[in-house]
């Protein structure tokens, strides 16, 4: 795959108007620095780029290049350093960190690439477990959440009960339960077998024809090549590549 | 889903919490023995000190007043003046009746003793007692006021015209038990000539001048004295509180209000006073050395527990601390997915919180019933010797006392592991644990 680099910019349509009004996530010039021994690290450099709703973006860039710092931002578990970060057009720069861990509940579903799902707790509790840190829970819709995952059967089984993909499907689940807009899914294969594999990408596919917007971390080129378009990091800075026939592109 | 998460910790951090639990159910069981043992304490340092005798004497108020010529004391040795026995009965009456352990009057003469067997004479410091005397619902008497005297033999029993003999007395004389012997003196102030055969029925050995007395029974002597109804002298053992600087002061001198304060205070002084109300013509007053030493010895008991019972919640605090971060650390796993779910920190620190705050509950309960145990063993040793029986300890109102401290050591032992977790990035936790 060419590695051309492509300046970043404001989201154009394919006409070359501005997007940024039906951007679900939105940065402009976002970096977010750490504070190391008498220095400070830049781990992420002046990120500009918008993901519009429905969109599949896949992002990528070797250990270090700032991965886990984009989605620590776009998952509303940290805040830039400098810039501007818009979810779902609000900018969460300004939030508390109570109203981050709300504007988290309602926003956000994370898919990890090692499930995190509680042991002790069924797969239908997982799933609650995303429902009552949210509003309230509610067991039928916990199922069905699960069933649309392909688990109707496997309620009540403990995630050591479960095989690595069904884990990742409850992780799914559990995701989707409270309708997020945004699907946060970090390596979500990585863990998985090549038959599992098969599965969940399936899965996400059938979710991002649903309309789903799914922003995915990972280092599988099979995976990357799944989503819409590639958003490629390294050493802090972005370099954004369209894949497989982008929805939107990019002002050169 | 918050009981199932709760219920779910205690299940599988079994060791954990266990260790947790033991640390507050140590630190409670201390905290409450050593606070059963502070609440009776005062019964049990009174019980301790009764040993030492009276703490409050009766004696005629006719024995205040100096009776001089030319500056000589020309009071008579005894007195004279008696207080009367059947006056006693209204110790019965006071306000601080049932605080009253003890009493024991006394009758002192001073008689002549002649040995049947070889017609020898010797002077006989003479004193009638009460022995095993019947004061309402209390058996009474010289031998209950003065625990400490070893009795070889029986009390005398009334109008048996048995005595019990002075160790030392015995000795000079070499008197035995069994043994008789006359006892003459000159009866009330007409001075009538009376004589009795007495009979030896025990040597008592009491380490004071007693040793060398004849003890009788009250109404032995009386009839020595020629006074039906006489004591000289009353010795009187009552629970009180100890002496503080309100116990001190005249109440005759206070206010209506503060004076009912006082008087309806257990102190030694108001219960002298009170005896001086009942009995006319008494004067009472506390021996102030058994009661300073009651004083001193709760005032230094109650420190230490104090200090064993601060001790022992700090070292609980530490290990639930030491536990607690152990637990939470095993769970940051959880604590991640937790945050990223969109918990709060507060929801979260509510979750551990609770954790906590069950444990201490169920430690802190297992903790008083093990205390009031521990307090009643403790109790009995340390209060009635190795033979005392153990006194149950049960005090109710010690139980949220002690439940409430349990929660203030799990909670503050768990804050500052439950602070740090919390400080963790969510991603961070996610990341390494994967």
């Amino acid at each position: 795959m060419s590695e051309a680099k492509i300046q970043t910019g404001p989201l154009v349509d394919p006409h070359g108007e501005t997007r940024d009004d039906c951007a679900v996530i939105a940065l402009k010039n976002v970096t977010r620095e750490y504070a190391g021994h008498g220095s400070t690290v830049r781990a992420l450099a002046d990120a500009t780029f918008s993901i519009v709703a429905g969109e599949w973006v896949a992002i990528t860039g070797p250990s270090g290049s700032g991965k886990s710092t984009l989605v620590n931002l776009i998952g509303c578990l940290d805040r830039p350093t400098a810039g501007q970060l818009k979810i779902d057009n609000v900018d969460v720069a300004s939030m508390t960190a109570t109203e981050l861990d709300r504007f988290r509940a309602d926003k956000i579903g994370f898919i990890f690439q090692q499930f995190h799902l509680i042991p002790y707790l069924s797969a239908i509790e997982n799933v609650m477990l995303a429902q009552y840190f949210h509003s309230m829970t509610d067991e039928a819709e916990a199922r069905a959440a699960l069933v649309r995952v392909g688990l109707g059967e496997r309620v009540s089984h403990l995630p050591s009960e479960l095989s690595g993909g069904e884990q990742q499907r409850v992780c799914i689940a559990r995701a989707l339960i409270n309708n997020p807009p945004i699907l946060l899914a970090d390596e979500p294969t990585g863990n998985l077998d090549a038959a599992n594999q098969t599965i969940v990408a399936e899965l996400l596919q059938d979710l991002h024809r649903n309309g789903h917007t799914i922003v995915m971390v990972t280092h599988d080129p099979e995976m990357a090549g799944l989503a819409q378009r590639r958003i490629a990091l390294s050493h802090g800075k972005v370099f954004c590549h369209p894949v497989g026939g982008p929805m939107v592109t990019l002002r050169r | 889903m918050f009981f199932r998460l709760l219920m779910e910790s205690f299940r599988r951090q079994r060791r954990r919490k266990m260790l947790a639990g033991v640390a507050i159910l140590l630190g409670t069981t201390a905290v409450t023995a050593m606070l059963a043992l502070a609440t009776t304490i005062g019964d049990r340092i009174h019980k301790e000190l009764a040993v030492y005798g009276a703490n409050i004497v009766v004696y005629p108020k006719a024995d205040l007043l100096d009776v001089k010529v030319g500056g000589v004391d020309v009071k008579p040795a005894s007195g004279g003046v008696y207080l009367k026995e059947s006056d006693l009965e209204k110790l019965k009456t006071i306000f601080w009746a049932n605080n009253i352990t003890g009493v024991s009057p006394e009758l002192p003469l001073q008689l002549t003793a002649t040995r049947q067997e070889d017609g020898r004479l010797f002077p006989a410091r003479t004193v009638g007692y009460w022995f095993d005397h019947d004061f309402g619902t209390l058996k009474t008497g010289a031998q209950a006021l003065h625990p400490w005297w070893r009795l070889q033999g029986t009390w005398p029993l009334v109008h048996s015209r048995d005595v019990v003999v002075g160790a030392t007395l015995a000795k000079q004389m070499e008197l035995k038990i069994g043994d008789s012997f006359r006892l003459q003196g000159m009866a009330g102030n007409a001075g009538q000539p009376i004589s009795l055969t007495a009979n030896i029925v025990g040597i008592v050995t009491t380490g004071d001048g007693t040793d060398s007395e004849i003890l009788l029974s009250l109404q032995d002597a009386q009839l020595f004295a020629g006074a039906n109804d006489a004591v000289r002298r009353v010795e009187v053992s009552a629970r009180t509180k100890p002496e503080d600087a309100f116990a001190r002061v005249d109440p005759d001198s206070l206010p209506p209000k503060q004076r009912e304060i006082w008087y309806c205070r257990p102190y030694a002084n108001s219960i002298a006073y009170q005896i001086r109300e009942a009995i006319p013509g008494a004067q009472a007053e506390q021996v102030r050395r058994v009661e300073q030493s009651e004083g001193n010895v709760l005032k230094r008991i109650s420190g230490l527990m104090w200090l064993i019972s601060a001790a022992a919640l700090l070292a609980a605090g530490f290990a639930v601390s030491a536990a607690m971060a152990t637990a939470i650390l095993e769970r940051r796993g959880e604590i991640g997915l937790m945050r990223s779910l969109g918990a709060s920190k507060g929801s979260i620190a509510l979750l551990f919180y609770a954790e906590a705050g069950l444990l201490a509950v169920l430690a802190g309960t297992m903790g008083y019933l093990l205390g009031s145990g521990l307090a009643a063993w403790l109790g009995a040793r340390i209060f009635a010797g190795d033979g005392g029986a153990a006194e149950a300890v049960l005090i109710p109102v010690l139980l949220p006392v002690v439940v409430a401290l349990a929660l203030v050591v799990a909670i503050a032992g768990s804050t500052p592991s439950i602070r740090a977790a919390l400080r963790m990035e969510p991603s961070a936790i996610l990341r390494a644990d994967a």
